[in-house]
């Protein structure tokens, strides 16, 4: 009798520790999608409701035609450069993860080295240079720019964490697949990236996610407001003072977030796998 | 096969003619750029009306909107600057100007500003963007920071609102701030989550400047006249409980709904917030929004938003040309009718006036320009750092009551010691 009540016991608090982290998580987006919903008035109600006295879509219909429908472009903009920055970065980090995590020597461990001392620079520090640099190769207010500091800025993780990914495929795989006569090509292609589907979804999303929500190089970068990106149109909701305009900024916010959750939700599979196959060692 | 050819030629020599014509018209063009942070949907809307009135009526002037984040104005800026892809024409505000003519990236517009446009600004305006001689910017639209009742409240409760021949001097208003304040509801919900620009801009009342000139470098000083309103403040909260304590730690625009739920009868705000208060008070709300408080003056500290041109445009007449145009009495009116502010040009804030059914708070806010004054902590180039580094975090201990006010003058004398030192 004991030892079966007690694993319910457990379960129940489990899952009633669990629903309150939900809760948790979820009651700012919640909230958010409530506030989306109010008109001017009802947002600076002494005692806000949750659910909106007068329910309204003004602020949807706000946020998307304000500015010749600038949101939507904008949208489009961070779409374009998440999509590219998550490809290239890949593209990039997986080759180059499996030579610092397969080969062993000085260069390596100096390669390594430097990929760690380049995260330590506060950004801040290098924006002027970089944004010099961009300049010189014409590169500034245009998405390729962009897209070239994204992919230099999310490059250092990325390679730690597909490295980790590969220290985890074992290595007799590829001695067989060496002995059978495959080429570090054919390894790469035909063993290595199967098994690290779960790792390159992983870092892939991360990539997408840091370029969608990235909001300092893209205000430094461009200028041109149909070349903007979406973090910008939002902190156009933001004035001087404090002075917020919620109900547009909490419908446009929604609408920004849409893209990142259905992403989410489509390869939350994936992603579960990979964080687990992140966390294997040896 | 001869008239196949001439009239090849012809047509070749007719397509290079045009084609050269166009070329030459295009590179008379003139085209500025124009970085602005106007950011609230009706004063971009104004913004964008003029430029393309300004486009149509000037062919060969034009002017290309750059939008800028109202809140990252500086770091845009500096980057622009030091990139060398800085706007012709820069928009920005007294304070944050001081720092880039100093580093030289601001153009001398004293030659350039028309006698018109000069006469047209009052010069205690013009005293905030002239640095040693040099006027950087063209002031255009200011705040004050104001009272703002509920008068049903205050009606009830048999007080008379200040009218501008008789304003309110600061010991009224803690008196009345007191006798507002009953079981369930504060006298003021006043947020003071970055106080030090109110508490600067509003120490003028007693003549308090902080910052004196003295042996040729400029000194932080805290004298019983720098110290007298931000003591008061701090006396509301503390001694009187006149003041929401809970609030001080909010956005001015933040206490808003406190005020309009009834848990206080006043608020101090920036005289923008008028637009909040039509906007968001709710139906029947009966608000009034005072005129500026007494001290021994109701002289604030005029921190103007600015139109400079870079030193770094090739085009600095073109751009003077069109600066005198978007400051021009119409179109300064729509501006300062878009965000709430008031402008430099009396004359544009009297066609405020007469363009809005708010005359009542709009005849108080023009009625203000009389008393801006210059700061010296404006022309400062080491103030915007003082004030995030130094001033804030202790002017918010000190309202908190965490540190008295010889703590606080010494923390702020020693940070600009530390700062400006450098």
């Amino acid at each position: 009798m004991i030892v079966t009540t007690r694993p319910r016991r457990t379960k129940t608090v489990q899952y009633a520790v669990l629903l309150g982290y939900l809760v948790f998580l979820g009651f700012p987006l919640l909230w958010m999608l409530s506030m989306s919903f109010k008109g001017p008035r009802e947002l600076v109600q002494l005692y806000p409701s949750f659910i909106p006295e007068d329910f309204t879509f003004e602020n949807y219909r706000t946020a998307l035609t304000e500015d010749d429908h600038q949101l939507v472009r904008n949208g489009i903009n961070s779409l374009k450069v998440a999509a590219v920055t998550a490809l290239l970065t890949t593209m990039i980090g997986l080759p180059a993860a499996y030579v610092l995590a397969r080969r062993k020597g000085l260069i390596t461990r100096l390669g390594l080295g430097w990929i760690l001392l380049s995260q330590m620079f506060p950004l801040i520090l290098i924006i002027i240079p970089l944004f010099l640099l961009l300049r010189d190769l014409k590169l500034t207010n245009s998405h390729i720019g962009l897209v070239v500091v994204y992919v230099v800025w999310a490059l250092p993780f990325i390679l730690w964490m597909l490295m980790s990914y590969i220290r985890g495929i074992p290595h007799d795989l590829e001695e067989a697949a060496t002995v059978d006569g495959a080429s570090r090509f054919q390894i790469l292609v035909g063993i290595i990236a199967p098994l690290l589907v779960p790792g390159i979804v992983v870092t892939t999303l991360f990539a997408f996610i840091s370029a969608w929500n990235e909001f300092f190089f893209a205000l430094v970068i461009l200028e041109n407001p149909d070349l903007t990106t979406l973090p910008l149109r939002l902190a156009q909701y933001v004035g001087i003072e404090g002075v917020v305009r919620f109900g547009p900024l909490a419908a446009a916010a929604l609408l920004a977030t849409a893209p990142s959750l259905i992403l989410f939700t489509i390869i939350q599979r994936w992603l579960a796998r990979g964080l687990l196959s992140g966390a294997v060692k040896g | 096969m001869r008239k196949v050819i001439t009239l090849g030629v012809l047509t070749l020599l007719c397509t290079v003619l045009v084609a050269g014509a166009q070329a030459g018209k295009q590179a008379s063009v003139v085209k500025l750029k124009f970085a602005t942070y106007v950011w609230q949907p009706t004063t971009v809307a104004a913004n964008k009306a003029i430029v393309e009135s300004w486009n149509k009526s000037h062919p060969g002037i034009q002017v290309e909107i750059v939008p800028v984040d109202v809140n990252s104005v500086h770091d845009k800026l500096l980057t622009s600057f030091v990139g060398g892809t800085a706007a012709d024409v820069i928009h920005d505000e007294a304070a944050d100007i001081a720092g880039f003519t100093q580093q030289g990236y601001l153009a001398n517009l004293t030659p350039l500003i028309p006698k018109t446009l000069k006469r047209t600004i009052p010069n205690s305006l013009w005293q905030t963007t002239n640095f040693g001689g040099k006027i950087t910017g063209v002031p255009a639209l200011l705040q004050t920071y104001n009272i703002f009742a509920n008068m049903d409240i205050l009606k009830s409760a048999g007080i008379k609102a200040p009218t501008l021949a008789d304003p309110w001097t600061w010991p009224e208003f803690r008196a009345n701030a007191k006798r507002l304040t009953t079981s369930g509801r504060f006298g003021v919900c006043w947020g003071l989550r970055s106080p030090t620009a109110v508490t600067q801009t509003m120490s003028l009342n007693y003549g308090g400047q902080f910052f004196y000139l003295e042996n040729g470098k400029w000194t932080f000083k805290f004298g019983p006249n720098d110290q007298n309103v931000v003591r008061q403040m701090h006396d509301m909260i503390h001694v009187d409980k006149s003041v929401d304590p809970a609030a001080t730690g909010l956005s001015g625009s933040a206490v808003l709904p406190a005020f309009f739920g009834g848990k206080c009868a006043m608020t101090v705000a920036g005289n923008f917030a008028a637009q909040s208060m039509i906007l968001q008070s709710p139906k029947g709300f009966n608000w009034a929004m005072f005129p500026l408080l007494k001290g021994r003056t109701q002289e604030q500290v005029a921190n103007p938003q600015t139109y400079s041109i870079s030193q770094q445009s090739t085009n600095k007449q073109a751009a003077m040309f069109f600066i005198s145009y978007l400051v021009n009495r119409q179109n300064l009116a729509k501006l300062a009718l878009g965000d709430w502010l008031i402008p430099a040009n009396p004359e544009a804030g009297k066609l405020a006036r007469k363009s809005t059914k708010r005359t009542g708070s709009w005849k108080i806010a023009t009625e203000s320009v009389v008393h801006f004054r210059k700061g010296n902590w404006v022309s400062l180039a080491a103030y915007p750092r003082w004030k995030a580094e130094v001033a804030q975090p202790n002017f918010v201990q000190y309202l908190r009551g965490s540190i008295s006010l010889e703590d606080l003058g010494k923390n702020l004398e020693d940070g600009w010691k530390r700062i400006n030192g450098r």
